[in-house]
């Protein structure tokens, strides 16, 4: 009997035929409780105040409307640094993407039998995860200077590191049977790989693949803010300047672009799978 | 010819998968492998392709020794050898073709398995191996569109495709439904008879294994308890086989 049966008698229910069987008892009033005060202990810690979000949060009204309408002979200005932000997150995908491979691969543990390389490879590359894009691309820009550069590598690097956990969990949950029927055919390690996990993961592969460019698109239009290209670089500025007519303009292109590439990417992963 | 001499297999944890195995199987033999669960069947026919290594005494597979292979002589020798499994280790999100094709991914150049180019040989080959076993109209089908009977003959043409003169079958038809199994232990009875490969089949179904095969093995705990033809396997037999627990066989 778990601790938590015992704490809390199960139910129970007697049968026609006089057997007895004890329904352990729902958690979900207990999950509900401790929610509550971790939401309390919370809005105490951060200093959320109600008052507040109702006396003050008309502003984001007031900022709102001030964008509308949009400022549309702004847009020949739009399409380059629109551009360059498409750009961005293509590359870095497609570059981080592929170098994630060889290190999933190793980081499989159905693969790789070497327990210290495997945690190795995993711990490099949750460390390389939680660091932010905005930081990655703060420090790509003092190496490789100010520009789209940057930008990209802080895509890849992002890409890399996202891309590269979920291809070593899916394959590490492949059916390893068609491995096993390469290597009786006298197929090598290498050989068998190919011909028998790829086929089983190249799907889902790319798929996040390209779950995490329509992500990337996103992500790199803020990247401008610390300089490293993008519809970012005019974003931080027409703010600044309180121009918001042109604000507007920006955020509806953006807008615009994410929903196509969102869409076109949604139908892709489906004729995926 | 296929020879063990007092063959031992010791697991790394103590248990003994082979005890004192000594067989002789002559080429284009038709063998059925019987005995309980863990009594060491597995081990046997997985020895025979080094998939799983021995401890001790001599096994050779015409006049290889078997244990002495490493590396590319070991995948040169497992070339000739064909095996088939109980949940079929098909590639099941691609087409029947494309695993069929897989049997010649060893000895092809790296630039076309790289880029899965493969010789019009070889796609003839593959085409006529599954003819061999009826299904040559699933060709271009995804594996998982076909039914577990379908699978199974895939796996054949896949090991067909490799032209081996031995087929190692582990638990082939254990997956099957009854009438299912009976076709598909009919290919194997054909590829036995028409190409003279040795088949060696593990079955758990004794009926099947009297039905189909030349001779019997009998296993049980790693030993070798019985080894002849049909013609001399009796309830006697059947019952020492299986330690005394013949009703919940048949």
């Amino acid at each position: 009997m778990s601790l938590y049966s015992r704490v809390i008698k199960p139910k129970s229910l007697i049968l026609g035929n006089g057997k007895v069987v004890d329904e352990p008892r729902s958690k979900a009033p207990l999950v509900i409780v401790l929610f509550c005060i971790a939401s309390l202990i919370s809005i105490k810690i951060t200093g959320f105040d109600m008052a507040v979000m109702f006396s003050r949060g008309g502003q984001f009204l007031v900022i709102l409307r001030k964008m509308v309408p949009p400022e549309f002979a702004y847009m020949p200005k739009i399409w380059q640094p629109l551009f360059d932000t498409i750009k961005m997150s293509l590359l870095g995908s497609f570059v981080g993407a592929v170098l994630a491979v060889p290190f999933a691969v190793v980081a499989s543990s159905n693969i790789v039998k070497n327990r210290f390389v495997i945690v190795f490879v995993r711990l490099l590359l949750s460390i390389v995860r939680t660091l932010p894009t905005l930081v990655t691309a703060l420090i790509a820009t003092y190496i490789f200077g100010l520009g789209t550069l940057a930008g990209t590598i802080a895509i890849a690097v992002f890409t890399f590191a996202y891309v590269g956990k979920l291809l070593y969990e899916e394959i590490e949950t492949v059916d390893m049977g068609p491995f096993e029927a390469m290597q009786a055919m006298g197929a090598n390690k290498g050989r068998s790989f190919m011909y028998a996990i790829i086929p089983q993961v190249l799907p889902s592969y790319l798929s996040n693949c390209l779950f995490c460019f329509e992500g990337n698109v996103r992500y790199a239009s803020i990247l401008g803010y610390v300089g490293a290209g993008g519809l970012g670089l005019i974003l931080n500025e027409k703010i600044g300047w309180r121009e918001y007519t042109k604000v507007g303009m920006i955020l509806v292109m953006l807008f615009a672009t994410v929903v196509i590439i969102e869409t076109f990417s949604h139908w892709l992963r489906s004729k995926l799978t | 010819m296929i020879v063990f001499r007092h063959v031992d297999k010791v697991y790394p944890n103590g248990f003994v998968g082979l005890r004192d195995v000594s067989l002789q199987i002559e080429q284009g033999e038709f063998v059925a492998i019987i005995g309980l669960s863990g009594a060491g069947k597995s081990t046997l026919i997985r020895s025979i392709n080094r998939m799983h290594d021995i401890t001790g005494g001599e096994l050779t597979v015409d006049d290889a020794d078997v244990r002495s292979l490493k590396g590319k002589e070991l995948r040169r020798f497992r070339r000739k050898i064909g095996m088939i499994f109980q949940s079929f280790n098909l590639v099941t999100r691609t087409t029947v073709i494309k695993n069929v094709l897989t049997s010649f991914v060893p000895d092809l150049p790296f630039w076309r398995v790289l880029f899965g180019i493969f010789p019009q040989e070889a796609k003839i080959r593959s085409l006529e191996a599954l003819d061999k076993v009826g299904i040559l109209e699933k060709a271009y089908v995804r594996v998982d569109q076909l039914s577990g009977g379908q699978q199974q003959r895939v796996a054949l043409a896949r090991t067909l495709a490799q032209d081996p003169s031995i087929i190692l079958a582990d638990e082939p038809v254990a997956a099957l439904d009854p009438v299912t199994a009976k076709q598909v232990m009919d290919d194997f009875r054909r590829v036995n008879q028409a190409m003279n490969i040795s088949v060696l089949i593990n079955i758990h179904h004794v009926e099947l294994a009297l039905e189909y095969a030349d001779r019997i093995i009998g296993i049980r705990e790693g030993e070798i308890v019985f080894d002849g033809p049909v013609s001399e396997v009796n309830e006697k037999v059947l019952s020492d086989i299986y330690a005394g627990k013949l009703e919940e066989v048949i």
